[in-house]
């Protein structure tokens, strides 16, 4: 990212979210982003992961410029690449733990979906559980389907908005050493934004932010 | 700004259900208003009269005598119906003839043409003229062969008082003067003949003359005045009232559900807000006072609005009732059909939104720290249920009048209610389970049509109901109509010739076999009733079956056969000619389930001032659809022949003949002709414009159903949304989410046409085999039309309503 800017209109006129961002993010690289509520650190990951586009500045992802790029041809750009792992899990409700993993590879037009999706979550540690329809899972068990569901297309990166902060401490512990787990089994890069101190020391790399502006990189 | 905007948005789609439920009941409540002040103002203008007596027979000269001693004012008229040609095609008409002093009641109106002005008149037709109906307005000018008479076709007859609805009169009419009746010819003993003696003046002396009366009328002689005036009609206008109730029952309905669907989405947005005022200190009471207040305007706005939608939609329901009842429908200027309307918005209202709100106004003020939403327990549960279902029973009971028909009602509309979304649900869990290779898109769909979030099922059981109705009509009008007319052998009658004078059955026979015209065997007919059943007079025995007392009551037609008729069977006993000298009658097997007849039991029949008794030695089955001539009672000619008669009998009468009809007719001018083939196209164009009243009302429930459609959508916005931005983020394209909402609907469209195509076809088959008796034959039209129009509707609704979520942005997912 190279001096990356986000603004928006409100009411009161123009709000600056992101001023001058500029960092890079290497291959294989664990980096975690740690801001109060309010400070841009959301924004920022979407800008990241091609799901916003910067007002100014340059954010390239894989080699590609995504500033100018439109939602189709951001798209494009992320399918099969980039996992994502939120906050509050976004499974879609009334369908199984394997279908819910087999969703991205189906739209990216993977053939032999159900099969990786049950690789997938067998990793994870839920085999027993493929079947099982995903309102009727705990709240960590959604979290490792929706860790599946990212790690199923073997993604070049995954970006994970903080994914403990609907768990207890025990179980987002045993998430993030999951995630980290299969980060490097993997060799995925991985893209973390938290407010846990604890899970930014996990990571190779923190920043933080702090009212749009980052304070160490 | 923004929660303001939801919640008018929220209040809209409340709105148009509650306009949709006044504007249905203004327009139904005032047609029938309209039609009940027609027959109550215009009761003595039906009779032309204060007192008629009616008979089949002339009357005696001492009625005219006692009413004049009372000081009454007299008037008579004959009725009988005959055939005129037009361009050598015969028709059938109404001919009446009245005297100088018809009518006692109300005028007369006449045009020179069917566009000329009507004038109110108290002439009658002179001698040598007549005055024709409208739907004859070509004959105005001519001379018109009326029997031996040739008359003038002076005016067109556009108004008579006592005509009655038109749905009971097929025939267009003709008026003449009563002196010219006798020329004509055309009334012989034994013809069908109504003679009317019309009596008006003061209530005293028409009491006295009917007290007079009760003690002299004679058999046969009925007393019509303003209290049992046109009892068909009053009863058509009870029949009308019920069965307008009933259409719009399923359309109310679907409009109170809309109404609860968006009363509970209203509910689920205001609910952080009512957390949040709770939380600052603000009384529930005070917070349900605030909403009473909000609902109480969105009532008063709805009524006013749903009154007007419901004034001008009378329009075209008027236009398609327009000639059964025989004149333009008076206007209303009461408050009344408003009042009910605006009576049943409220309480539509009160019952399925009011509980919602209530519950809304219970939000615990802690949810602005957890939202845990209020948990809905079975109290509250009941509170809904109970509520939805009280409004239903009392908004049926105002409609139609009746407690019991209304519980009927609402035990029909509560089957349903739980039945159909089960079944719809059945059939979604059928379709996921029988494939599970692939998640996208198909059982991505179904998942998504079985979410109960999304209300999907109740929309698609909404609309089956409509749908189901819809179909069910044109099952019923087309497919079996006309596949009844279409299994009638091909050579049936298709005219019969009455009135046929005795002298005249041998030369009418041959001209029909020189002819080359078809024809069943002649039968007489002899006008009888029945008196006693084993020497009990029949007044004072009491019948097991409803229709008995009608049975007893009706002058019949009999018969004398040495043959048994074609395709009537011998059930019970021997024919005639097996038991021959024995005085004998056969009767039809069911007028002697009616009346509990058995064989061995002797009928005494009056007729004229004769009577004649014969002992049942057989009982028949006979086929009524046969379109030949067919007896309820028949025996043998030593019997019978010796009373005044008229012959009938019936004929196919083919293109080529119908220039015989004429000649036919100038020979013998005392014959009627009856056309069934266009008796049976007036019964169709009846039965045509009862089918656009309902499918008019139905037009209604789709808007509802497209309402409950769009509150569903609505309550489930947030969550497509969301979804869609998920999509996005595992980079769906624009297309794929195009793909997905426009396939859902599709779905939706197709499981609802195949359900209700499943459904109608069902109750056709169970109408044709127990109701029409006749083979059922499944329709490839009623399956298309039930998928495409479903599909279509739907799809176009809902993707034109949703299109927002397409260009939804996945940064979404992340703030929500």
């Amino acid at each position: 990212m190279n001096q990356v800017g986000k603004t928006v209109d409100t009411p009161n006129g123009k709000l600056d979210i992101l001023v001058n961002i500029s960092l890079d993010v290497k291959y294989q690289e664990a980096v975690v982003i740690k801001g109060a509520s309010g400070s841009g650190k959301t924004t920022l990951l979407g800008l990241m992961a091609g799901l916003d586009q910067a007002s100014n500045g340059d954010v390239i992802l894989f080699g590609e410029n995504l500033t100018h790029q439109n939602e189709e041809q951001r798209s494009s750009i992320r399918a099969g690449k980039v996992g994502f792992v939120f906050q509050s899990f976004h499974l879609v409700q009334g369908a199984t733990a394997a279908q819910n993993v087999m969703l991205p590879l189906e739209l990216s037009g993977m053939e032999d979906a159900q099969q990786r999706a049950i690789a997938s979550l067998q990793q994870v540690g839920l085999e027993a559980k493929t079947d099982t329809l995903v309102e009727h899972l705990s709240g960590g068990e959604q979290q490792r389907v929706a860790i599946a569901r990212a790690y199923a297309t073997n993604p070049k990166v995954l970006f994970a908005d903080e994914p403990t902060g609907n768990l207890d401490a025990v179980t987002g512990r045993q998430i993030t050493d999951l995630m980290f787990h299969l980060r490097d089994q993997s060799g995925t890069t991985l893209v973390l934004v938290t407010h846990e101190q604890e899970l930014l020391e996990r990571g190779d790399r923190q920043i933080l932010i702090e009212s749009g502006k980052l304070l160490t990189n | 700004m923004k929660i303001k905007r939801a919640t008018i948005h929220s209040y809209w789609l409340m709105f148009i259900a509650t306009v949709i439920t006044v504007g249905i009941v203004t327009s139904s409540q005032l047609i029938t208003d309209r039609i009940g002040l027609l027959l109550d103002r215009q009761a003595s203008e039906l009779l032309a009269a204060d007192m008629v007596i009616v008979s089949s027979n002339e009357f005696a000269g001492d009625y005219r005598e006692q009413a004049r001693k009372q000081g009454l004012q007299i008037s008579q008229s004959v009725s009988l119906r005959t055939a005129i040609f037009i361009d050598d095609n015969p028709r059938l008409v109404e001919l009446k003839a009245v005297d100088e002093s018809y009518p006692l009641r109300g005028k007369l109106e006449r045009a020179a043409e069917i566009t000329g002005e009507r004038t109110a008149t108290t002439e009658i037709p002179s001698r040598g003229e007549v005055w024709v109906d409208t739907k004859l307005t070509q004959l105005v000018g001519t001379n018109l062969s009326l029997g031996e008479q040739s008359l003038e076709a002076r005016w067109l007859l556009t108004y008579e008082p006592d005509r009655g609805g038109a749905i009971f009169n097929l025939a267009p009419r003709v008026l003449m003067n009563i002196a010219d009746l006798s020329d004509t010819g055309l009334v012989v003993p034994g013809s069908r003949v109504r003679y009317r003696m019309m009596f008006a003046g003061a209530q005293a002396d028409l009491n006295r003359f009917k007290s007079w009366l009760s003690a002299n009328l004679k058999a046969g002689e009925e007393v019509q005045d303003l209290e049992n005036a046109r009892p068909e009609m009053r009863q058509a206008l009870e029949r009308t009232r019920k069965f307008f109730a009933l259409s719009i029952v399923l359309t109310l309905v679907i409009a109170m559900a809309a109404i609860a669907i968006t009363a509970r989405y209203t509910a689920n947005q205001e609910a952080p807000k009512v957390a949040m005022l709770r939380a600052f200190g603000i009384s529930q009471f005070s917070l349900l006072k605030y909403y009473l207040r909000q609902l109480g305007a969105l009532w008063i706005a709805a009524t006013v609005v749903g009154v007007l939608v419901g004034w001008f939609t009378q329009f075209p329901l008027q236009w398609a009732l327009d000639g059964w009842f025989g004149r333009t429908l008076p206007q209303v200027y009461g408050f009344r059909p408003y009042l009910t309307a605006s009576l049943v918005g409220l309480l539509a209202l009160a019952g399925f939104s009011l509980p919602y709100l209530i519950n809304a106004t219970a939000t615990p003020p802690m949810q602005v720290l957890r939202s845990g939403g209020n948990r809905r327990s079975w109290m509250r549960g009941l509170l809904i249920s109970g509520s939805a279902i009280v409004a239903v029973f009392v908004v049926l009971v105002i409609l139609m009048q009746s407690s019991i028909l209304a519980v009927a009602t609402l035990a029909l509309v509560l089957t349903c209610a739980l039945v159909l979304p089960l079944i719809l649900a059945w059939m979604v869990k059928i379709l996921l389970v029988s494939s599970r290779r692939r998640f996208w898109l198909r059982q991505y769909l179904l998942s998504r049509l079985q979410a109960t979030s999304r209300g999907a099922i109740y929309v698609m059981s909404g609309f089956s109901l409509v749908l189901i109705a819809i179909l069910l009509i044109a099952v019923v009008k087309d497919e079996l109509v006309g596949e009844w007319e279409a299994q009638l052998p091909e050579n049936i009658p298709n005219y019969f010739l009455i009135n046929i004078r005795s002298q005249d059955v041998d030369g009418i026979r041959s001209f029909l076999q020189t002819h080359q015209i078809e024809a069943s065997t002649p039968y007489a007919l002899v006008r009888a009733r029945m008196s006693q059943i084993n020497s009990v007079d029949v007044d004072k025995i009491k019948f097991s079956h409803p229709r008995a007392s009608h049975s007893v009551t009706h002058t019949y037609n009999m018969t004398y056969a040495d043959e048994i008729p074609d395709q009537n069977k011998i059930v019970e006993g021997q024919w005639l000619n097996q038991n021959p000298g024995l005085p004998q009658v056969s009767v039809e097997q069911g007028m002697a389930e009616k009346l509990d007849l058995k064989l061995g039991d002797q009928l005494t029949m009056t007729v004229g001032s004769k009577v004649l008794q014969a002992e049942i030695t057989s009982i028949r089955s006979v086929v009524w659809e046969n379109f030949k001539p067919n007896f309820y009672l028949i025996t043998e000619a030593g019997l019978l022949e010796s009373f005044p008669q008229t012959w009938l009998l019936s004929a196919l009468i083919v293109d080529h003949n119908k220039a015989d009809l004429k000649q036919l007719l100038k020979t013998y001018p005392s014959i009627t002709l009856l056309d069934i083939s266009e008796l049976m196209a007036r019964v169709r164009a009846i039965v045509d414009k009862a089918t656009v009243a309902l499918q008019f009302f139905f037009l209604f429930a789709l808007a509802s159903a497209t309402i409950v459609l769009l509150a569903a959508i609505q309550t489930g916005r947030h969550e497509r949304e969301i979804e869609s931005s998920l999509l996005r983020a595992l980079s769906a394209h624009t297309s794929q989410l195009y793909r997905v909402h426009v396939f859902e609907y599709t779905l939706m469209g197709a499981l609802i046409g195949f359900f209700s195509a499943c459904f109608a076809s069902l109750a056709g088959w169970a109408i044709s085999v127990y109701f029409f008796n006749i083979e059922f034959q499944l329709s490839p039209a009623v399956w298309i039309y039930s998928l495409v129009s479903a599909c279509l509707v739907l799809t176009l609704a809902g993707t034109m309503v949703s299109r927002r979520v397409y260009n939804i942005s996945p940064m979404k997912i992340l703030r929500s």
